[in-house]
């Protein structure tokens, strides 16, 4: 007699919590590298705080990531969300491997634009359609040897343009170089920014790459290198060329505070970083990755859910808190970890004067083209006039054809 | 012999059915690519995607420099990489074959170490060789009164610093079919040639070369077929600069299909490099043809 | 007495010679690699120093620690060598089997067919990727073993290997078994497989090698990491921006040790023509 309802008992609780246990919808979500290891931190106080989803995790590796996202798309075995670098939106949007999030937003009390940087904000826009909500960002400062300033009697990192070109000079002559500048579209178009110029119209279907603003900053970039201030092809590896002083700035993101602690403690305290130098504007490159909702998933109401987690101010903290990563949520800066943090504000400051490179689906090969021209007008192959030119021809063909 | 012929067919078929499983659909798939306009837009929804006949085909020879740079680029490296590697792995292989040397296996495992070392340590170590004032190819230059340039950010002097690192790889990977090829040949042969008072040099130029004829041509062909879709070295170390003087084919057609989705496009730029392959390839086993039949005696 | 003297010391410069050039090879060829194993236990400051020390300042084996602590090393050690042994095994019983029918046995239609296999080493695997993973979702073999390891099963630079190998057995041995009754098979069995130990050893060093080493297709073919590689397991590890390379240089050296240890195990089989001496011509 008392089998049997012990045995009535088990049964109903096995199927109560079988039931419970397939209740619970599961959403895939593919993230890179250190993201993806250390994401799993924080998704178990998602899962408690909605029982019926599940989350799980698949880490992939930056090393040909894309390609894995690119042929998963092609193939139909994309994720259900997935962390997608900023540079990337525009493509897989146009891909339509995306859902557009328009909706969610309108009716979030999480997410909405006024709670991200504007310059984080675009880039998950394409085509004026919102595909993406930014999870953290990077952004590029100025990185220098604060001793080797005051050394040439520089109290304070340059601030405008030729500032920037004087202190460059002075250090180069006292020493190898005076910024470790590469020809890169990355290095390269803030300073276009800068001085009020673009790549693209606001159509995005013509280049303005003939357009003063955008020569006035060839030029200026070019004599970067040509006058001794940069490099032109040289290779020698950043950290050692900031340690010992052969590249006494560098532009970079905020990855690096990291990484030169790590790796060179020798300069502990004689560096510090400093907001972009000013033309017009001191705008810097933003990047970054945003979340993205994959058009095959079945589960776009629980993937939001997940991304409104993620875009809570206190989540970003943490996320901080985990990875150093910079949290894309204004409001999680107020939190005294960021605030109260010097150097933390320098990139508090910059984020609020960024721009992203414009959505088109065929910004890769216009960034190609791009730096392959800026390269030939350091190295005196075209001047910067004739270097524009040919660019313009360049995006031309390459618009045309999409 | 009608059977024993059927058995050859059986024995080959497995291979055959796996290669047809597997690989002939995707290569006519991509040949079917590379005759429409696939980009961007199609990759999510194929119907997005038209044919265009053969003018990707006509674009590519006509339309594009980059094509014909990287083609440039291209035999430029393997000028230089394929009759060097295919020299210096032989030379390494009868070195490390005569029976004079003591450590064979441990000698050959270190030849054997460039194959299978992670690349982004070997780009490390490469680029401090070449760098311009610190590496230690210019310090050895210098020893010789030579200031040595800029290697890999000169665009006169990348190809070569990039083959001599494809030629540094493809040593150790070489040698090993030529010392397989080596142990094929009978050791009574060089007894009855000291016998009969040949020297070293003449063993080498009747005995071996001849009997190593099957092997050298593994060696030419793989070595062709290899190099000459490069794409490794330049990669990790120039990325195709500067300037563009070290982007390969192999790279074009990676950069034109995963960076700016014109799959299309680099399938037929992957086609064109086929044929070259192919015709390259038929020559060179045209000219090893009178000499093939070689089953010792 | 002066020319018994003279060629003693020309044997023993020769040699001395004969060492010295190989050692001089030996170590341009093994830098890297040194480099590589000798940053796998540094501590991450020490890391970039210019010039690259071969020697470390401090040696620790934290990044090894590490390693094993962050990675389910366990699993993608098995998995690894699973399929790596299954490629490599299935590869050489099939390649060498088609390299012997196409070395040895006439058939209509064997040189065009082998310039067929030929050809398709010849097309770049940028363009067929895509395809290829389409055609592998199709067979409902995403994410599986089966996917990993049959599509790595035929080479065609394994059926060359063989064949060129092959061609250089004596034909009058095969012919001798055949007048002996023997069968196509037990040939291959009994007499080119066994004269064929240092072709084989050098293609299931190669197919081991390929097969561990491989990332991009496990990387493409996987949904979850349960069908990752150690590649590839070892390459999530790796930030964004290039963190702690003194760990990836010692996941790069655990990756590297297995093929190291089949290649010193296969030397063996690289022995001079044992099995064709005594043989009349």
């Amino acid at each position: 007699m008392k089998w049997r309802e012990i045995a009535f008992v088990v049964l109903v609780v096995a199927s109560l919590v079988g039931l419970n246990a397939t209740a619970r919808t599961p959403i895939t979500i593919w993230a890179m590298g250190e993201e993806g290891l250390n994401l799993e931190q924080i998704t178990p106080r998602f899962e408690e705080e909605n029982p019926d989803i599940k989350v799980r995790v698949v880490q992939i590796p930056w090393d040909l990531a894309y390609d894995k996202i690119i042929t998963a798309v092609a193939g139909g075995t994309a994720p259900d969300l997935c962390q997608v670098g900023t540079t990337w939106m525009a493509a897989f949007a146009s891909m339509g491997a995306l859902v557009p999030l328009d909706e969610f937003i309108a009716r979030s009390q999480v997410v909405s634009p006024a709670n991200f940087f504007p310059g984080s904000w675009s880039t998950a826009v394409v085509g004026g359609t919102v595909y993406g909500v930014p999870w953290y960002v990077d952004v590029r400062v100025l990185y220098y040897r604060t001793d080797l300033l005051q050394a040439i009697g520089v109290e304070h990192p340059p601030t405008t343009w030729e500032e920037l070109y004087q202190v460059g000079l002075k250090l180069a002559e006292q020493g190898e170089y005076g910024l470790g500048l590469s020809p890169h579209w990355q290095e390269f178009l803030p300073f276009v920014w800068q001085a009020g110029g673009h790549v693209l119209d606001q159509t995005l279907t013509r280049p303005r790459v003939t357009d003063p603003e955008f020569i006035e900053a060839l030029e200026f970039f070019v004599s970067l290198f040509q006058s001794g201030i940069a490099p032109i092809g040289e290779e020698i590896d950043l950290f050692e060329a900031f340690r010992t002083g052969f590249y006494p700035m560098f532009f970079s993101g905020p990855w690096m505070v990291k990484l030169i602690s790590q790796r060179l403690p020798e300069i502990e305290g004689k560096w510090f970083v400093a907001t972009m130098p000013k033309k017009v504007t001191r705008a810097s490159f933003v990047g970054g990755s945003d979340w993205a909702i994959f058009a095959s998933t079945p589960h776009r109401e629980e993937c939001w859910r997940f991304i409104e987690f993620m875009s809570r101010p206190d989540v970003q903290v943490d996320w901080y808190r985990i990875l150093r990563a910079l949290p894309a949520v204004t409001q999680a800066w107020q939190d005294p970890l960021l605030a109260e943090d010097p150097l933390m504000q320098v990139f508090a400051t910059q984020l609020e004067d960024t721009v992203a490179p414009p959505a088109t689906p065929a910004w890769e090969e216009i960034a190609q083209a791009l730096t392959t021209r800026v390269e030939e007008a350091i190295r005196g192959v075209h001047t910067p006039t004739e270097a524009a030119q040919l660019l313009d021809q360049d995006i031309r063909k390459i618009l045309a054809r999409l | 012999m009608r059977a024993r012929a059927r058995v050859g067919v059986l024995f080959v078929s497995p291979a055959l059915t796996l290669f047809c499983l597997f690989l002939v659909g995707p290569i006519l798939g991509a040949l079917i690519l590379s005759f429409t306009n696939f980009n961007v837009y199609a990759i999510g929804n194929w119907l997005r995607a038209s044919f265009v006949g053969i003018s990707n085909y006509r674009e590519l020879l006509f339309e594009d420099p980059l094509f014909w740079v990287s083609l440039r680029n291209t035999f430029y490296c393997v000028s230089i990489t394929v009759p060097a590697t295919i020299a210096f792995s032989l030379l390494a292989a009868l070195l490390l074959n005569s029976k004079r040397l003591r450590g064979k296996a441990f000698f050959r495992l270190l030849y054997f170490l460039p194959v299978v070392t992670n690349t982004a340590a070997m780009a490390v170590v490469w680029r401090w060789l070449f760098n311009y004032r610190f590496g230690l190819v210019n310090g050895l230059l210098s020893l010789l009164g030579i200031k040595g340039p800029n290697w890999l950010g000169d665009p006169a002097w990348a190809i070569p610093a990039i083959a001599a690192m494809v030629i540094w790889r493809g040593i150790g990977f070489n040698m090993l079919i030529f010392l397989a090829g080596l142990q094929g040949i009978p050791n009574y042969l060089y007894e009855a040639a000291a016998i009969d008072g040949a020297n070293t040099w003449a063993m080498f130029r009747y005995i071996t070369l001849p009997l190593l004829r099957p092997t050298t041509l593994l060696v030419t062909v793989m070595t062709l077929i290899g190099h000459i879709q490069l794409f490794e070295e330049p990669f990790i170390m120039t990325g195709g600069g500067p300037l563009n003087a070290t982007l390969s084919v192999a790279m074009y057609i990676y950069r034109l299909g995963f960076r700016f989705f014109r799959l299309g496009y680099a399938s037929s730029l992957a086609y064109v490099l086929f044929l070259i392959i192919f015709v390259v390839t038929l020559i060179r086993m045209k000219i090893g043809r009178s000499t093939f039949d070689y089953a010792g005696s | 007495m002066q020319g018994k003297g003279f060629r003693k010391a020309w044997r023993l410069t020769s040699k001395a010679a004969l060492h010295v050039l190989a050692g001089g090879g030996a170590v341009i060829m093994a830098l890297p690699f040194i480099w590589m194993l000798s940053t796998s236990f540094k501590p991450e400051s020490e890391v970039f120093q210019f010039p690259p020390r071969f020697i470390p300042n401090t040696i620790t084996v934290a990044n090894y620690i590490n390693l094993f602590q962050r990675l389910n090393f366990i699993r993608y050690f098995l998995n690894t060598s699973l399929v790596a042994i299954s490629i490599t095994l299935g590869s050489l019983f099939i390649n060498s089997l088609a390299g012997y029918a196409f070395a040895k046995i006439k058939f209509r239609g064997r040189d065009p067919l082998f310039m067929g296999i030929l050809a398709t080493m010849m097309v770049p695997g940028s363009v067929t990727l895509i395809p290829s993973y389409l055609l592998i979702k199709s067979l409902g073999m995403v994410n599986t073993y089966a996917g990993l390891i049959l599509p790595g099963l035929a080479s065609a630079f394994g059926i060359f290997l063989m064949r060129q190998f092959i061609r250089t057995i004596p034909n009058e041995l095969i012919e001798a078994a055949q007048i002996d009754g023997a069968s196509e098979f037990w040939i291959f069995l009994n007499i080119i497989l066994p004269l064929s130990k240092p072709a084989l050893a050098t293609l299931g060093l190669f197919t081991f090698m390929g097969s561990w080493n491989n990332f991009l297709w496990p990387l493409i073919i996987a949904t979850d990491e349960r069908m990752y590689t150690l590649p590839v397991a070892i390459a999530v590890l790796r930030g964004q921006h290039g963190g702690e390379f003194a760990l990836q240089m010692a996941g790069a050296a655990v990756v590297v040790a297995p093929i190291l240890i089949v290649f010193l195990l296969l030397q063996r089989y690289y022995i001079s023509g044992i099995a064709l001496t005594g043989m009349k011509g």
